[in-house]
């Protein structure tokens, strides 16, 4: 399978060690955390202020996921029946390698050269720009952040923010390469000024590009339309310049009706960027008719599964619900320590631990599922009411399950519970571990080098106590 | 009343004083209380790393251990989030632990939830002179709820002053076997924690999760703060030594 390949899930522990010890990724990180809490923080007041109760909204919002889910069959015939009857093609695809095999042909038979694209994860996926690259068309990302990602040979670190990993003086070394242009020395009150450069830039290739390729925040069954949310205007400019527009998406982004989707939409801003809306709001609909200005001649879907259809009925079905906010990763304290890179695959962050041992293979992503506090401050502000870590739990006991944990561990925890199991031997035992903590900590109180924990005092000291167990000085206490 | 007290296996091995400061309070409430002679741990490790057998295990013979009282009290919300939460889902379908996993957990409660909601004791507060700033822990926050009451019970306390650190409701990085597994990132996360707590500028970070709390005293006193106490919320409500 093309996902197992690209994935470097199974090299989180490392990747993570390097990302902790990255101090310009670490400033950069540190900078975005409390924008993003901050602004999904306005989004909930906002909500509040329109007489709108953030728990019932959700699960109005997970009913209507549910629903969909539930007979997504369904839903998916009515989508292509209405989507066909508007002009529009819908193609459907297994997983990435049948998607780019699709784009690179619907490419070749139209004579691109150069396709722009708006932010897709599921082309990131199927490693989309590869394969369109080794077929001789030039793919330009046009969000700016995937702009950014990608001049700098790199994949998104973020679903929302694909350059959140990035300072702006990498940015800078990054315009002043491609625009060929002298390096300058950038603040943030520089960053309109790049922007407007990249604008500039990239207006020559949305007028000169023969394909639009975009992903859909979510698929409109009743109408056959696409929805798209941005707030860069790219997204429009991708779908309605080029002649020929692919909406690449995964099955699970469809919603019944237009009034579900205003529902949703609800959530999805706030949670994502805290705004009520987001700048552009698109509802694509068939093709270019008499008398439209614009609009693409031909628009062709592809309907991708790369994974899905095996979550329907499955313990994981709720994950299916996620309509790609980004709050999960946003509020995680694992991801804001690390950023994006160190999950090793297209999805980072809770969401991210979850889908991708479903989608590359469990037995490809060990460590991801552990790679939480359990805190649980995803699954509180998802709007959706996914419940991130009991899923991320339930993969750890399928590792178990299929033995797929390494042995040292397995045999420490059934030495551990069985001798939990036995009183008198796990206090006999509890008071040697005492006296021997103290012995180390050396009447100091604290233990600087741990081997049992070597992680845990590579980074903080161990405080132990007296050296005397409770339950030993409790029946101390009774006797006297 | 008959109370069961668990002790929790972190409090019975690192830090003692915790137990008998929660066993104090527990006392000072007029109700019978026993500590049950064969408690171990509750096994919330093997669940967490996924070994639902070996959870299962435990969780019945903690059930058989602690079902005979009113209450169960643990000064720990993590601990008691395990059996509230995570027992009914081990044991739901089982016919027979099913319903006793259920009625324990309805009984089982996190010390200042009980104290505060339950026993609503009026003990006598005893002094703290000082600031403190409160860590939530996950656990006791977002699984059971827990943020007013141990503010409460602070409050009480002749002299004590409140100081809120900013993100208190962050998490500190612990979790578990999280800390140990991944130490480089737990230590990236905790540092965060206590530049929450320095900007707070307590004399003392309180919290009601020993592991929490070992987590953050372990890494303060590697950044070289000597002088923040950290303390077991149960050890200053009960007041001086235990």
């Amino acid at each position: 399978m093309s996902a197992v390949k690209h994935s470097q899930a199974m090299h989180f522990h490392a990747r993570a060690g390097e990302k902790v010890r990255n101090a310009v990724l670490q400033r950069a990180l540190q900078k975005a955390k409390p924008l993003f809490v901050g602004k999904r923080a306005k989004g909930m007041v906002s909500l509040a202020e329109d007489g709108l109760d953030f728990q019932l909204l959700r699960s109005t919002a997970k009913n209507i996921r549910n629903r969909t889910l539930a007979d997504l069959d369904v839903w998916l015939d009515i989508f292509e029946e209405r989507a066909t009857a508007t002009g529009a093609e819908v193609l459907w695809a297994r997983d990435g390698a049948e998607v780019s095999k699709l784009v690179v042909d619907i490419a070749r038979r139209h004579g691109v050269s150069k396709a722009v694209k708006s932010k897709s994860m599921l082309s990131e996926e199927a490693q989309l720009n590869e394969a369109l690259a080794a077929a001789g068309v030039r793919p330009v990302e046009t969000d700016l952040g995937e702009y950014i990602v990608q001049l700098a040979g790199e994949a998104p670190s973020h679903i929302i923010a694909p350059a959140v990993h990035k300072t702006i003086n990498e940015i800078e070394a990054l315009f002043a390469k491609e625009h060929d242009r002298p390096l300058q020395t950038r603040t943030s009150a520089d960053i309109p000024a790049m922007a407007q450069e990249a604008r500039a830039v990239l207006r020559q290739h949305f007028l000169s590009a023969e394909m639009g390729i975009s992903g859909a925040n979510f698929l409109i069954a009743e109408t056959g339309s696409a929805a798209l949310v941005t707030n860069e205007g790219n997204g429009r400019m991708v779908t309605t310049l080029p002649k020929l527009h692919v909406v690449i998406t995964g099955i699970e982004k469809i919603v019944p009706t237009l009034e579900d989707f205003a529902t949703l939409m609800r959530l999805l801003p706030r949670s994502a960027t805290g705004q009520s809306i987001s700048n552009y709001v698109s509802l694509l609909t068939g093709t270019k008719r008499d008398g439209d200005h614009d609009g693409p001649e031909k628009t062709i879907f592809i309907l991708v599964d790369n994974g899905r259809a095996n979550l329907l009925g499955s313990d994981y079905q709720d994950m299916l619900r996620c309509i790609r906010c980004g709050a999960c990763m946003n509020h995680c304290p694992v991801y804001f320590s690390l950023g994006g890179h160190a999950y090793g695959w297209v999805y980072p962050g809770p969401m991210g631990s979850v889908l991708t041992p479903l989608f590359t293979g469990i037995e490809n992503a060990l460590d991801l599922p552990h790679a939480s506090t359990g805190c649980n401050q995803c699954g509180a502000v998802c709007p959706v009411e996914i419940p991130l870590p009991t899923l991320m739990h339930r993969l750890r006991e399928e590792q178990n399950e299929r033995g797929l944990r390494p042995w040292s561990e397995r045999l420490a925890l059934k030495a551990w519970a069985w001798m939990a199991g036995k009183p008198l031997l796990y206090r006999w035992f509890a008071r040697r571990a005492a006296r021997y903590l103290n012995w180390l900590a050396d009447g100091s109180g604290r233990i600087r080098i741990f081997g049992l924990a070597p992680e845990w005092t590579a980074g903080r000291d161990l405080p132990v106590s007296s050296g005397r167990t409770f339950h030993e000085l409790y029946s101390a206490r009774k006797k006297t | 009343m008959r109370l069961a007290f668990y002790v929790t296996c972190l409090v019975d091995l690192m830090r003692p004083s915790v137990g008998f400061a929660a066993l104090r309070l527990l006392e000072a409430t007029g109700a019978e209380v026993v500590v049950p002679e064969g408690q171990t741990c509750c096994g919330q490790p093997a669940w967490s790393a996924g070994n639902r057998p070996l959870a299962i295990d435990l969780a019945r013979k903690a059930i058989a251990e602690l079902e005979g009282f009113d209450y169960v009290i643990i000064p720990s919300g993590s601990c008691t989030d395990h059996i509230r939460n995570a027992y009914p889902q081990l044991l739901g379908d089982d016919p027979v632990w099913g319903d006793r996993a259920r009625r324990l957990a309805e009984r089982t409660f996190e010390l200042t939830s009980f104290l505060a909601d339950v026993a609503k004791s009026d003990f006598v507060a005893p002094e703290f002179a000082g600031s403190v700033t409160y860590h939530d822990s996950c656990k006791g926050l977002r699984g059971l709820g827990i943020k007013r009451q141990p503010r409460e019970l602070l409050l009480k306390v002749r002299g004590l002053s409140l100081k809120e650190m900013p993100d208190c409701e962050e998490c500190c990085g612990f979790g578990g076997a999280f800390s140990v597994k991944f130490g480089e990132v737990s230590t990236q996360i905790v540092d965060r924690k206590c530049d929450s707590i320095a900007l707070a500028g307590a004399d003392a970070v309180v919290g009601g999760d020993l592991g929490c709390l070992m987590n953050i005293e372990g890494r303060l006193r590697r950044r070289g703060d000597e002088t923040t106490r950290v303390l077991h919320i149960a050890e200053i409500l009960a007041g001086g030594d235990c």
